[in-house]
């Protein structure tokens, strides 16, 4: 594969707003800003702060969800509490995509990947992209293949990497807020190491086809 | 699932609208019908004496993360369908089987093992991997969810 420099023509632009978007992103939902002492006013920049919290019935110490709620009637209570923060983390997510933070992202990745995972840096879009949609990624990758952008080790190598995790960054706060509320760590923890996981996977993956499955790829390069 | 969802202004406030919007539609369209199902499916367990004695048989395999043995029904859920293993680790929780350290624990394992038998189609299929390979993938992704288990303990 020779192609190290015949970089795509479809790349993003990214500028000083794109970066800041995702300086941002990554501060709103660390929990920094959530309780600092005698500046309470940081708290309007905290994703937990603003996701609020339901008030109680008068003199009670429940929700409106109540307690001792069993099976569907009280699942279908619960999952209702549920909406405001799903709805706030997609909301505040969309902002920070569309300034940018995803492409910001996108160019931070992609001096990482041959080094760590011996896969070009032109697959730093489809693994970019996967973080949002399974989907999507799977069909860039599929495409990068295709036009035999990459070679078989270096899509299994780049398919690793999605498969752990797929459709992280989605998934956690379409799906994951649910259980935001119940985190003792903070809401940007778990990301990070999910994040960074993804590429010792993929470096398991790695190490493994160039030993155990050596053969299988000794006619590529 | 999502309409109304291709941004038509540059307004912060209109792309925190279609944000908000595209969150309604997931909370409505796939996180209650899970939570729904999940506490169901909890109930049944329960009733049954199902989670106590899955609870027994995994306890010293969880144990080893910090976590109750019921802990591997959010595992083994997660594997099958994300939204499914977020509802039944909900469920738990609702419960007391399940507590804050608990669920901060969980969190990265269920993402880094979500809805693998989904993907399998729509990722390894998609993409083309040789068969040959899906069982290493599946067995980093398990890997991976350890590590984040072992990883989160120094964190709640």
């Amino acid at each position: 594969m020779a192609l190290e420099n015949n970089e795509p023509t479809q790349e993003w632009k990214v500028g000083i707003g794109a970066y800041i978007a995702l300086i941002f992103a990554v501060l709103f939902f660390s929990g920094l800003f959530m309780k600092v002492e005698g500046m309470a006013w940081l708290g309007a920049l905290d994703f937990t702060t603003l996701a609020g919290k339901f008030g109680t019935l008068q003199d009670a110490k429940s929700t409106f969800v109540g307690s001792g709620g069993t099976s569907a009637k009280g699942g279908f209570l619960f999952a209702l509490s549920l909406v405001p923060t799903v709805m706030l983390a997609l909301g505040v997510l969309e902002i920070f995509t569309h300034y940018g933070a995803i492409r910001a992202a996108h160019k931070l990745l992609t001096p990482l990947l041959r080094p760590l995972l011996d896969i070009p840096g032109r697959t730093g879009l489809a693994m970019i992209t996967d973080l949002q949609s399974t989907d999507a990624g799977a069909a860039l990758t599929k495409e990068l293949y295709d036009e035999k952008q990459i070679t078989k080790k270096e899509l299994v190598i780049m398919v690793a990497w999605q498969y752990s995790g797929a459709g992280l960054i989605n998934n956690y706060f379409a799906i994951g807020s649910a259980l935001f509320a119940s985190l003792t760590a903070p809401v940007l923890v778990p990301l990070v190491l999910m994040f960074v996981l993804k590429f010792v996977g993929a470096m398991i993956a790695r190490f493994t086809l160039n030993t155990l499955y050596r053969k299988d790829f000794a006619n590529e390069q | 699932m999502n309409n109304n969802t291709t941004p038509t202004s540059n307004n912060p406030f209109d792309i925190f609208v279609i944000g908000a919007r595209k969150g309604f539609h997931i909370a409505i369209n796939n996180l209650m019908p899970n939570v729904l199902m999940a506490y169901v499916m909890a109930e049944i367990l329960n009733i049954t004496g199902a989670m106590q004695a899955i609870g027994a048989f995994f306890a010293p395999a969880m144990g080893l993360f910090g976590l109750p043995g019921e802990a591997i029904t959010v595992l083994l859920t997660t594997w099958l369908s994300c939204s499914a293993g977020v509802g039944i680790a909900i469920s738990l929780f609702a419960k007391g089987m399940l507590d804050t350290t608990h669920i901060t624990i969980l969190m990265p394992a269920l993402f880094l093992m979500a809805s693998q038998l989904q993907y399998m189609g729509r990722l390894l299929g998609v993409a083309d991997v040789p068969k040959k390979y899906w069982p290493l993938l599946m067995l980093i992704s398990i890997i991976n969810s350890c590590i984040a288990m072992v990883a989160m303990r120094f964190f709640v």
